[in-house]
C-alpha cells in the first residue's frame, strides 16, 4: 500500500495525457509561442536592399548614402547607380526598376519614390544630413566632429542597464503569465477531479482501499509533474526560439532567473495544489466549486499583477512572502544585483509555506472529504470529528 | 464474522443512527431493511470507517475493526461511485490496483466479471456511455473482483431487471459460499425475503428485528386463525387469548397467555365444532409493518 499514491498520481498523468482539450492546448501554445519568436526573429534579420539612382553630377551623394546606409540602419543596404537624365530617372522609379530617385531641388534634396518608402527616407534623411553638415564644416574651415563636441547625451543607470531593464520587464511578465496560467488552470482541474469524486461517491471506494493521505499526495504530485513538465516545455520552446532572434545575446543572462523560476514554480505549485484540493473537497457538487474556490482565485490574480505592478521596497518585501515570492523572486534576479541568500531564504520560506498548506490541507481535505450534502464550511472541515 | 455493537452517530441533534447492534455471519447474505432515512447508508458508511462513529463499534473477528480490515473488504456506495469518462476496463483495474492487486491479476479479474455480465465487448468505453443497470454490473465487479473478506452493498439491487436481479444473486451466493458475510440494503421487501437469509430490520435509526426470517416470525406476535362449524363468536370468553377479529365461522386470534391455546382447541373439540386451527405465516412486509409501528 506504500505506493499508493504513486498509482493516484499516474492516473492523474494518464488522464491528462490522453485528454484531448489538454493535448490540443498544449500543442496551440507551443506553436504561438515559436511562432512568435520565429516571427520575430524573422523580421529582425531580414535586410532590405534599396536601389538608388542619382544623375551623374550628384552621385557623390549616392555613394555617400550606400556607404552610410549599413552603419544607420543594419537591415538596409543601398545600392547607387546613376543615370543620364532626370526622366531616365522618374521612369526607372516608375517602373520599380529603382526605389528612389536622389536629386537637388532649390537649396536642399528631394527623395522621389513611386509610394511611400519610409526605411529608405530614414537612412536617406540622416546620411544626406552628416554628408551635408560635413561639407559645410569644411567650408568653415572646422569638422563636423568638432561642431558637434559637447552635445552628445550618453544615458546612464544606477541599476542595471537598459537593455536589461526591458528584458526583465518583458521575461518578468511572461513568468507571471506562466504561473497565472498554469496555476488557475492546474488548480481548477485538481479541485474539479476532488469535487467530481465526492460527487459520484467513487472516493468512499477509493478511501477504504487506501489513506486519504495518499490520494491527496497523488493528486498534488501528478499534476505538479504535469504542470512542470508543461512549464519547461514552454520555457524550452521559448528560449529556443529565442536564441533564433537577436535577443540571443541575452539568453547566457537568462539562464539563472529562468532556472531560479522553475524551483519557485515548483514549490509554489506544491503549496497551492494542495489548497485548491481542500477547496474541491469543501464542495458538494461542481455547481459549489465557484464559491469554494473563490478565495484562491484572487491569490493567484493577486500573485500576478503584483509581477508587474509593485516595485521599490515593496517588490524586495514581496519577493520574501510565499507564494508572491513564485514571481516576484525571479524578476528580482532578473534585474540582477540579488543576493544569493536572499533567494535561498526566499526558496526556504515558500518550502515552510508549502508545509504548512500540506499539513492544514490534509486535514481539512481528509475531515471534508467524506462529507455529502451541501457546502462544508472551513470551520466545519477543522473541527468535525472523523 | 462482522460485528456491529451499538453504533451510534449524531447529526447535530438528529441521531440518525441510535444504538444499532447486529451480526452479519460468515456464509450468510444479510438483508438490510428499513425506509427512507432509517440510517442504513449512514450505518453501512459507519462499518466502512468513511464516516465518523459517534460511539459504538465495529468488531470484525472478534476484535475492534482496522482500516487494515476494511481494505480488503467489498464496498459498494449509495451513489454509483465511478469516473464517468474514464473506460471501464481502466478504472476497474485503477480500483483493484488500489486494493492492493496487480495490474495483470486485476485485468484478469475485471475481464472475467465484465464476461460474466456480457459487457466484455465494452470494457474499452466511457462508463457515462452504459446504462445504468449496465454501470451497476461494472460498480458490483469493482466490489467483489478482489475476492474480499467481507461484501458491503448499498443497494446493489435497485433499477435492475428481474433477469440482472438474478445474476447479480448468483454472483453474491457465490460469495457467500466461500464463506463471506454480506450485508446488502434494499427496500424491496419481497427481494429480499427471496434472497437473503438473516434480516436486520431498521427504523429511525433503531434495530427493531434481526435475524432469520423464523425468528422474526416468532418475535413478532404470531397469529392463529380457528375455523369452526357455526359462529365462532364464542371464543370471545375465553381467557388469555386476543381475537383480533370474528367473521362467521372463522376467528383471527392472539394467544397471550402460553398454554391459552390448549384451552380453546378443548373447548372447540367438546363443542364437536373445530374444523381448522393453524397459525399464520405472516409476509415479510407485514413483519415489517409490525416491527416498524
Amino acid at each position: 500500500m506504500s505506493n499508493a499514491w504513486a498509482l493516484v498520481a499516474r492516473r492523474e498523468i494518464l488522464v491528462k495525457l490522453t485528454n484531448k482539450a489538454f493535448i490540443i492546448g498544449t500543442v496551440i501554445t507551443v506553436v504561438l509561442i515559436g511562432g512568435f519568436l520565429g516571427w520575430t526573429a524573422y523580421t529582425e534579420e531580414r535586410t532590405s536592399t534599396y536601389d538608388l539612382v542619382t544623375l551623374s553630377e550628384e552621385s557623390e551623394m549616392g555613394q555617400a548614402v550606400a556607404a552610410a546606409a549599413p552603419v544607420l540602419d543594419d537591415s538596409v543596404i543601398v545600392e547607387a547607380r546613376t543615370v543620364p537624365d532626370d526622366d531616365t530617372a522618374r521612369a526607372a522609379v516608375a517602373d520599380g526598376e529603382a526605389d528612389g530617385y536622389l536629386h537637388r531641388s532649390g537649396a536642399g534634396w528631394v527623395l522621389t519614390t513611386e509610394t511611400d518608402e519610409g526605411e529608405l527616407l530614414r537612412v536617406v534623411q540622416q546620411a544626406v544630413r552628416a554628408a551635408v553638415i560635413d561639407q559645410q564644416a569644411r567650408d568653415l574651415g572646422t569638422t563636423a566632429a568638432e561642431l558637434e563636441a559637447g552635445s552628445v547625451v550618453s544615458p546612464e543607470f544606477l541599476v542595471g542597464d537598459a537593455e536589461q531593464a526591458g528584458l526583465a520587464q518583458g521575461v518578468g511578465f511572461v513568468m507571471a503569465l506562466l504561473f497565472f496560467m498554469a496555476a488557475l488552470m492546474y488548480g481548477m482541474q485538481i479541485a474539479n477531479s476532488v469535487v467530481e469524486e465526492k460527487q459520484s461517491r467513487i472516493v468512499e471506494i477509493i478511501a477504504t482501499s487506501i489513506p486519504v493521505r495518499h490520494l491527496l499526495a497523488g493528486k498534488v504530485i501528478g499534476n505538479t509533474v504535469m504542470a512542470i513538465l508543461q512549464i519547461v516545455l514552454y520555457v524550452g520552446v521559448g528560449l529556443i526560439g529565442l536564441s533564433f532572434t537577436p535577443y540571443s545575446s541575452f539568453l547566457p543572462a537568462l539562464g539563472a532567473p529562468v532556472a531560479w523560476f522553475l524551483v519557485f514554480f515548483a514549490a509554489g505549485f506544491i503549496a497551492l495544489a494542495c489548497l485548491w484540493a481542500v477547496a474541491g473537497s469543501l464542495a458538494s457538487r461542481v455547481e459549489d466549486l465557484q464559491s469554494t474556490s473563490a478565495p484562491l482565485t484572487y491569490l493567484v490574480m493577486g500573485v500576478y499583477f503584483a509581477g508587474f505592478l509593485l516595485s521599490g521596497t515593496a517588490k524586495v518585501i514581496a519577493s520574501f512572502i510565499p507564494p508572491l515570492s513564485a514571481v516576484m523572486m525571479p524578476i528580482r534576479i532578473l534585474e540582477g544585483d540579488v543576493p544569493l541568500w536572499q533567494p535561498i531564504l526566499a526558496l526556504v520560506l515558500m518550502l515552510l509555506f508549502a508545509a504548512v498548506t500540506i499539513v492544514i490541507g490534509e486535514r481539512l481535505y481528509r475531515r471534508s472529504l467524506l462529507q455529502s450534502g451541501g457546502r462544508v464550511s472551513l470551520k466545519q472541515a477543522w473541527s468535525t470529528t472523523e | 464474522m462482522l460485528e456491529v455493537r451499538e453504533l451510534t452517530r449524531t447529526f447535530g441533534d438528529l441521531r440518525a443512527v441510535d444504538g444499532v447492534t447486529f451480526d452479519v455471519r460468515p456464509g450468510m447474505m444479510t438483508g438490510f431493511v428499513g425506509g427512507n432515512g432509517a440510517g442504513k447508508t449512514t450505518t453501512m458508511r459507519m462499518i466502512m470507517g468513511v464516516l465518523g462513529i459517534t460511539s459504538g463499534e465495529v468488531r470484525w473477528d472478534g476484535r475492534p475493526i482496522t482500516m487494515v480490515d476494511r481494505r480488503r473488504f467489498g464496498y459498494m456506495p449509495e451513489e454509483r461511485g465511478l469516473y464517468p469518462k474514464q473506460p471501464v476496463l481502466d478504472q476497474l483495474i485503477y480500483l483493484g490496483q488500489l486494493g492492493g492487486m496487480t495490474a495483470a491479476s486485476a485485468r484478469a479479474a475485471a475481464m472475467e466479471h465484465l464476461e460474466r455480465f456480457g459487457l466484455a465487448d465494452r470494457a474499452k468505453e466511457h462508463v457515462e456511455k452504459l446504462s445504468l443497470g449496465n454501470q451497476q454490473r461494472v460498480q458490483i465487479t469493482a466490489a467483489v473482483m478482489r475476492q474480499p473478506i467481507c461484501l458491503i452493498l448499498d443497494e446493489p439491487f435497485s433499477g435492475l431487471d428481474p433477469l440482472a436481479v438474478d445474476s447479480m444473486a448468483d454472483l453474491l451466493r457465490q460469495h457467500t459460499s466461500r464463506g463471506v458475510p454480506v450485508l446488502f440494503s434494499s427496500h424491496q421487501l419481497d427481494l429480499v425475503d427471496r434472497l437473503c437469509d438473516r434480516l436486520v430490520i431498521l427504523n429511525k435509526g433503531r434495530v427493531v428485528g434481526a435475524g432469520t426470517r423464523e425468528e422474526l416470525e416468532s418475535t413478532g406476535t404470531v397469529r392463529h386463525r380457528l375455523t369452526v362449524n357455526g359462529d365462532a363468536g364464542w371464543v370471545r370468553d375465553l381467557p388469555g387469548i386476543h381475537v383480533v377479529d370474528v367473521e362467521g365461522p372463522t376467528a383471527l386470534l392472539e394467544i397471550i397467555q402460553p398454554g391459552a391455546e390448549q384451552q380453546l382447541l378443548r373447548t372447540a373439540v367438546s363443542r364437536g365444532e373445530l374444523r381448522e386451527f393453524t397459525p399464520i405465516r405472516p409476509t415479510l412486509s407485514e413483519i415489517y409493518r409490525e416491527v416498524t409501528q
